[in-house]
């Protein structure tokens, strides 16, 4: 139970833009090995980069929230969104609304698993019970991924559309507040909340060569 | 036997012989270059576009391979549990957390992916270039945590290249990983571009593979030598080239980089199989036409030359013999030889007419001169005519052959002719000779000869005319020959010519009876006449005409003294006995 958030009304927001400067040297002009071989049309993905980046106080205090069940749904091969943020404790559901055969599973420490394969309107759940990033891999479809992070607290966000985001209940006093993205890496910033008050924050992610 | 008038110059059917074979082997031996020459060349060509076509077949087939190995690379590259742990691994590499698992993860999948290419060498970089982990033979020039980014490629395409690792040169294909729209790293596939990799290519291509790089040979399945001559030559992109004295059909297979295969194949040595075969069957077959050639050469020879040489031949054997009576023998060979042979014996009938009218015509003055000589004195006159037919008579007797016949009738003929250098007065004279007058009558042989040895026609009756005088015993003149010394004919003369003076009238006698006479001829047997000629003369009609007892000389017949003297010291039997008698008492005197 953290001391932070024991106190109401002694809790402030962060809230502000992240800019994503996407770098075309990373964009494929063309997909794979076979790209006539997906199912129905692969869509562009609606949105942008902006809906795989996540704004989250970096810290590794434990806060209690309520555990969450949110969706990524295999839709025209791929998992939709593209990444979750949940607390732990959380369950994903990961149904499956295509009309071939997915799979779900993932290497990754914080959650090591292997749904299996599952038909159309078929349906599987995991519980991420450990903090960290849990990518997540379709076996069928080896294109697919997704990723599902696991945070030890609610001080989080996606930003919207126009790269806005607001963490509210955030305990008064100094942060580090971290924008992430699978390729693009990650930018920190400090940010002090006092209670009651808005901390503002601009974050610019370059999705550069990541060497 | 005569010597040819050329001795040195070879016959006309070896000429013929020689010529028509030469010039037949000549243009034999031409054609056979020629054809040899041609097929060669025919046959090298042929080689040549057959390796051409194979390499150029091979090329394609390298060109569909490397497409392959591209879509090899990329299949390869799509593989889940690849991309899960990569780009897991790359979520993960900053956590401090062990990920040894991961990539063991991605080494097992490798090693499972590569037990079923069997390709030298499997690897995977991360996004940053950093290799993670690798399986095959060659895994260790492609250690985890070495460098190495191939796909340089903005869009990330598959790229095929050739990469120096631990110094040995690979042929990698590289493609990348993807993950939605992002590349989270390479995959690789190696193969070292070494002799085992010439070699494998080489069986697949059935040609010499040579590995160039920045022009020098890297690798190579052909020997050192060749290796070697290989060095440092501008190859053609395809084309021939000679290498060590062969020649080479050269197509470039493939081309990476500064990296460049090459398929060789030697003409040369695929030609010299079907070369050397066709060689021999080309040589048994001039050897046969040179053979036939050989066979129409003699063949030719013969028809054309043989005849000609048999013409010769007989005429060489005419010439020899001076027998020109004969008519040459026809060949059949040709319408000219015919011709020749027919001019030939036009020539030799009239030139035996011409030589017999001459020899009728000497015979005639000869026989004339006898004759005339004979009528010098009417007591002689016919003489030589008589011993001729008695001769001749006799001969016959004795089963001579007929041109012995005809010699010693014209040996006997003139066997007088020398008498023309004895003068009338001895010859003529009724009286008693005297020595001189005697040495003079003896002469007579000896100057016959001498007359007719000019005449070479008469060369068989010159010992007749010199010899009519010699003794079986030794006691004749002019040189005392004895017996088988003195030539029959000579002998056969001597009897005749005895008989004929015998029986006949001198000035001084009259004919002796033809009994005396072959008495006499029985008594002086062996000693002045010889025997087989006595006796061939006694058993002729004409010495049978008269019995013995017939005779009955009216006159006074010599007496066996005179007769003895007579046989032994005078030529002439007939002699008057006064002669006969001197010439008994020069005899005795000489004594």
């Amino acid at each position: 139970m953290s001391v932070i958030g024991a106190q109401e009304g002694n809790t402030g927001t962060i809230d502000g833009r992240v800019h994503v400067v996407s770098h075309p040297a990373r964009r494929l002009a063309t997909a794979g090995a076979y790209p006539g071989r997906t199912v129905g049309i692969q869509a562009e993905r609606e949105g942008s980069e902006l809906d795989n980046v996540i704004v989250f106080v970096d810290t590794e205090m434990h806060v209690d929230a309520q555990p969450q069940r949110v969706t990524i749904r295999q839709t025209n091969e791929e998992f939709v969104p593209h990444v979750v943020a949940v607390t732990m404790g959380s369950t994903v559901d990961f149904p499956n609304d295509d009309l071939i055969f997915h799979n779900v599973f993932s290497l990754s420490r914080a959650a090591t698993f292997d749904l299996g394969r599952y038909p159309r309107h078929a349906s599987k759940s995991r519980t991420f019970t450990k903090p960290g990033i849990v990518k997540v891999f379709c076996h069928l479809h080896s294109h697919m991924s997704a990723i599902v992070r696991v945070f030890s607290h609610p001080h989080f966000a996606i930003p919207d559309r126009d790269g806005r985001f607001t963490i509210p209940g955030v305990p008064s006093g100094r942060h580090q507040v971290t924008a992430w993205h699978e390729r693009a890496g990650e930018v920190t910033h400090s940010a002090t909340v006092e209670g009651g008050g808005t901390a503002e924050l601009s974050f610019s992610l370059p999705l550069s060569d990541p060497e | 036997m005569r010597p040819p008038p050329f001795p040195r110059s070879p016959r006309l059917v070896v000429k013929v012989l020689g010529f028509a074979f030469t010039v037949i082997a000549c243009v034999i031996m031409a054609v056979f270059v020629l054809f040899s020459w041609h097929t060669n060349a025919r046959l090298t060509k042929a080689v040549a576009d057959n390796m051409e076509a194979s390499q150029l077949r091979f090329a394609g087939i390298e060109e569909r391979l490397r497409r392959e190995r591209t879509l090899q690379a990329m299949t390869l590259a799509e593989n889940p549990t690849l991309k899960a742990a990569v780009d897991t691994y790359y979520a993960e590499r900053d956590s401090g957390l062990a990920i040894d698992q991961l990539l063991s993860t991605i080494e097992t999948e490798l090693t499972k992916l590569q037990r079923m290419m069997a390709v030298p060498a499997l690897s995977v970089a991360d996004v940053r270039g950093v290799v993670l982990a690798s399986a095959g033979p060659s895994k260790y020039d492609w250690p985890a945590g070495a460098r190495l980014r191939l796909l340089v490629e903005a869009d990330g395409a598959p790229v095929e290249t050739v990469v120096a690792r631990n110094g040995r040169q690979y042929l990698a294909t590289a493609a990348p990983l993807v993950l939605g729209r992002d590349v989270i790293g390479e995959f690789f596939l190696a193969s070292p571009l070494d002799d085992a990799y010439a070699v494998a290519l080489a069986r697949e291509s059935r040609a010499d593979i040579a590995i160039l790089l920045d022009g020098r040979v890297t690798a190579s399945s052909t020997p050192a030598p060749l290796r070697q001559a290989l060095d440092g030559i501008a190859l053609p992109l395809s084309g021939s080239v000679v290498l060590g004295g062969d020649e080479f059909v050269v197509r470039r297979l493939s081309a990476v980089d500064s990296a460049s295969v090459y398929a060789l194949s030697s003409v040369t040595a695929a030609a010299r199989t079907a070369t050397s075969e066709a060689g021999w069957v080309l040589l048994l077959v001039g050897a046969g036409a040179l053979l036939l050639a050989g066979g129409g050469s003699w063949w030719l020879a013969r028809t054309v030359a043989m005849p000609i040489d048999q013409l010769t031949s007989s005429l060489a054997r005419m010439a020899r013999a001076r027998d020109l009576t004969q008519p040459l023998p026809r060949g059949g060979g040709s319408r000219e030889l015919d011709v020749l042979a027919d001019t030939f014996d036009n020539l030799r009938t009239a030139v035996s007419l011409a030589e017999a009218e001459s020899e009728a015509a000497y015979l005639g003055v000869i026989g004339a001169l006898a004759a005339a000589l004979d009528a010098r004195d009417p007591y002689t006159a016919g003489h030589s005519q008589r011993v001729a037919d008695l001769s001749v008579a006799i001969g016959r007797q004795m089963q001579l052959p007929g041109a012995d016949i005809e010699t010693l009738r014209l040996g006997a003929l003139l066997h007088d002719i020398g008498k023309i250098g004895v003068s009338d007065a001895v010859l003529r004279k009724p009286g008693k000779l005297t020595m001189e007058e005697f040495e003079q009558i003896k002469l007579h042989p000896t100057l016959g000869a001498r007359i007719l040895k000019p005449l070479r026609f008469l060369d068989a009756q010159l010992p007749i005319v010199e010899l009519h005088h010699e003794r079986p015993d030794g006691r004749g003149y002019p040189h005392g020959l004895k017996g088988e010394e003195i030539p029959l004919f000579a002998r056969i003369v001597h009897v005749a010519d005895a008989f004929d003076a015998m029986t006949s009238a001198r000035a001084y006698r009259s004919a002796l009876p033809v009994a005396t006479a072959v008495a006499e001829l029985w008594r002086l047997i062996g000693l002045d006449f010889d025997p087989q000629a006595v006796q061939a003369m006694a058993a002729l009609p004409v010495a049978l005409a008269e019995p013995a007892t017939a005779v009955a000389l009216a006159e006074p017949a010599p007496t066996l003294e005179t007769v003895e003297a007579l046989g032994a010291l005078v030529p002439f039997p007939t002699r008057p006995a006064a002669v006969v008698n001197q010439s008994a008492q020069l005899l005795r005197r000489a004594e």
